[in-house]
């Protein structure tokens, strides 16, 4: 009997989990893995950097909610591939990477391209498995996914060394149940339930704090629910986005550093606070000890870890958000019943409060500019956009624009890496999203200094007709670091600006992408519907006012109420 | 000194799967949580590996480190327990080269029991009379700290378990 190898074992094993694609670099140790895909029936997307295969993998989950795969070669291949598994792991995103090893007899003798990986990997992923045999590849696998997708999800790795690639083995793909739904016993008692709801239904200033757990369990639905059955406002984290529709009459928009003036003030003045999957991350606190100092704290979270990890909160439920927040529902619906709890409308109050901040303080820009203001070209795409569009994003002002003016109506349709930070992640998880949904937009929104770090996978988007819409926000400098050497730093610009910004028009012609450059306020949005209207991939090199800096935003080491509105005004000007 | 005062000595004792992956993560949480290791005790057998560590780490530290290894990838149980000079003790934990003193306690309290032992060190549950009356007849027998359990977890899902690779 001809026995398949580790190679056509490892293919097959991951077709059982569902697998349609896998975004990776071949190298030398991993050609049996390549010679089998080449006679098999798995989709691989060549790009041309591992880094970009490990976001693209990253994109891919998140749109979808299954793990996104990426492959590696041993040493610079598996190297290249931590930063996107690191910034897969802050956000909690399933991410299978798969990277070769050298033969296992040479493990450990500094052969060629021999890299510690799985050391390496570690504090990077949820965790790592070395193959040691191609029998045991199928168990491997599985498990790799099940960690994956299980409890708080997260990167996982597996290190396939050459020998276990072309090692014949029999196997047995079905000893156990594959594909296993995640497992996520809540730890708290339906007395805890209760109890969480009582302190809702008594609360007059209450506001729900939503991160990416929310997205991470599909509790979007219940979210809602909960906040229109109690009337109580919801604020998101830059990862909850989506979580809330921005234009539901209770929505708050984003939090934190650059959340606006009536969101930050309702933290501070609110009586009670409920975290649902949302981890208190300084850049939503500012400084803790005076985070939301006067409200009762209620966190739901499904990793345990996270609770009082960075604040002390009240009362925990250990859970997953969705399941906890059906719980949460049903005993609210019952005590509302039985005439117990401040009824939606006893809350107006409170609403209108806020509502008056908002109204003191907007999010704001000078609308009457003749040049494209970043902010005007946020709202202009968010304007023209599908209803059901992705929007990718690197890391730096862009970004914080792009989650302040944009309007999400749904979940899954943010991608950002937001607890790493890391630049270059916006056009490779556009790329993995685009391949995930080929008909919906996609669109990649980046600055010029973390575009440049990315532009050889414009190749991938133009070689496999990937209709990824590139919106390069150009003010030709790292806007976000030059912000706060202007504000911080008393105007010491140190290697800020990208002085020889490439034509990013001629590059994407040189990859046989087409493209427009927009530099007057005018022209944008007939150039954004010719644009966002293209099956193909395109690219929109917009020059925006080199100036303009992110507003508002809490000092570094400040409470959200010393909160900057606005630039500082001169003083003569007072 | 401000930041030895706010330190505590607590004992973590966890059972996770025996294989070097999950070792390494383990020890490398520790690093990364800052937490100062000053024993450290392993015992394996085939598929189990046992850990027992004496630490130093900030007592408002301690839950969350707690829940942080709990919630590792093949780690199955894990108890905490802190140092408790109080009189409020009920487990002892002994670092001696005799065995013969660890015998005498358990000989000489009939309800104690050994949680952990190797390498020269046990973790002994008396029970908190037995913990005062073993801290008046122990002098003669060996060196101990008294310890309160804190907590307990245990993580009883299949992903916790990683199969042998």
């Amino acid at each position: 009997m001809n026995l398949p190898n580790g190679s056509e074992i490892l293919i097959e094993s991951l077709l059982r989990q569902n697998v349609k694609v896998l975004f990776g670099v071949p190298g030398g140790v991993l050609l049996p893995f390549y010679d089998a895909l080449y006679k098999g029936d798995l989709r691989h997307l060549l790009v041309r950097h591992e880094q970009a295969a490990a976001f693209a993998a990253d994109g891919y989950a998140r749109v979808t909610g299954q793990p996104g795969v990426c492959v590696g070669t041993s040493g610079p291949g598996a190297t290249n591939l931590i930063t996107g598994l690191a910034s897969a792991f802050m956000d909690s995103i399933p991410v299978v990477a798969l990277t070769g090893q050298v033969s296992a007899e040479v493990i450990g003798k500094d052969a060629f391209q021999e890299g510690d990986t799985i050391g390496i990997s570690m504090p990077a992923t949820k965790f790592s498995f070395a193959a040691r045999s191609a029998a045991a590849i199928p168990g491997v696998i599985r498990q790799a996914f099940e960690i994956a997708v299980s409890g708080r999800p997260g990167p996982v790795l597996v290190d396939l060394p050459k020998s276990v690639l072309i090692e014949r083995a029999p196997v047995d793909y079905d000893a156990e149940p594959l594909g296993a739904q995640p497992e996520r016993r809540p730890e708290w008692r339906e007395s805890d339930v209760e109890r969480a709801a009582e302190m809702i239904l008594k609360s007059r200033r209450a506001v729900f704090y939503v991160g990416g757990g929310a997205i991470a369990s599909g509790a979007a639905e219940e979210l809602r629910k909960l906040a229109e059955l109690t009337g109580i406002p919801v604020t998101t984290t830059l990862m909850g986005l989506g979580a809330f529709p921005s234009r539901h009459p209770l929505s708050l928009g984003m939090l934190g550093m650059h959340g606006s003036y009536a969101t930050n003030q309702s933290i501070c003045h609110a009586d009670l606070l409920v975290a649902i999957g949302a981890r208190f991350d300084d850049r939503v606190t500012g400084r803790v000890k005076d985070f939301a100092s006067g409200a009762k704290k209620i966190q739901i979270d499904v990793d345990p870890s996270e609770v009082n990890k960075n604040v002390r909160v009240d009362f925990p439920l250990v859970g997953d958000a969705r399941e906890t927040l059906r719980a949460l529902i049903e005993a609210v619906e019952d005590r509302l019943g039985r005439g117990k709890g401040v009824l939606p409308g006893e809350r107006r109050e409170w609403l209108d409060q806020i509502e008056a901040w908002r109204a003191e303080h907007p999010l704001a820009y000078d609308r009457e500019a003749a040049c494209v203001k970043p902010q005007y070209l946020i709202e202009a795409i968010s304007e023209q956009a599908e209803e059901d569009a992705i929007i990718s994003v690197d890391v730096g002002q862009h970004q914080m624009w792009a989650a302040q003016f944009y309007r999400f109506s749904q979940p899954r349709t943010w991608l950002s890496s937001s607890g790493l930070g890391s630049m270059g992640y916006g056009f490779p998880a556009a790329m993995g999203a685009q391949v995930a949904f080929p008909d919906r937009q996609v669109i990649a929104i980046v600055g010029d200094g973390g575009f440049q770090m990315t532009l050889p996978d414009l190749a991938t988007v133009s070689e496999n007709g990937i209709p990824v819409k590139i919106v390069v926000v150009n003010n030709g400098s790292l806007g976000m670091v030059r912000q706060w050497q202007h504000m911080f730093f008393e105007n010491h610009y140190c290697d800020v600006h990208l002085g020889r910004v490439p034509d990013f028009m001629k590059l994407a012609e040189a990859y046989g992408i087409r493209s427009t450059k927009v530099e007057r306020r005018a022209d944008l949005k007939d150039s954004l519907a010719d644009f966002l209207g293209s099956r193909e991939p395109r690219l929109l090199d917009v020059s925006v006012d080199p100036d303009e800096n992110v507003f508002p935003i809490v000092p570094p080491g400040g409470s959200l109420a010393e909160m900057l509105v606005g630039p500082p005004v001169p003083a003569g000007e007072k | 000194m401000l930041l030895k005062e706010i330190m505590m000595e607590w004992l973590v004792a966890l059972e996770a799967q025996n294989n070097p992956i999950v070792l390494g993560r383990l020890l490398n949480a520790f690093r990364r949580k800052g937490v100062e290791i000053k024993t450290l005790t392993l015992g394996t057998r085939t598929a189990e590996l046992s850990l027992m560590a004496l630490v130093d780490s900030p007592e408002e530290s301690v839950e969350h480190i707690l829940h942080f290894l709990r919630v590792m990838v093949g780690v199955r149980d894990v108890a905490c327990y802190r140092h408790e000079p109080s009189g409020k003790a009920s487990f002892i934990f002994i670092e001696t080269d005799d065995h013969s003193s660890v015998a005498k306690i358990l000989a000489g309290f009939p309800l104690s029991k050994l949680v952990f032992a190797s390498q020269g060190r046990y973790l002994v549950e008396v029970g908190e009379k037995g913990c005062k009356a073993v801290d008046g007849a122990l002098d003669s027998i060996a060196d101990f700290l008294p310890f309160a359990r804190v907590r307990t977890c245990s993580t009883p899902t299949q992903a916790a378990n990683p199969p042998e690779a």
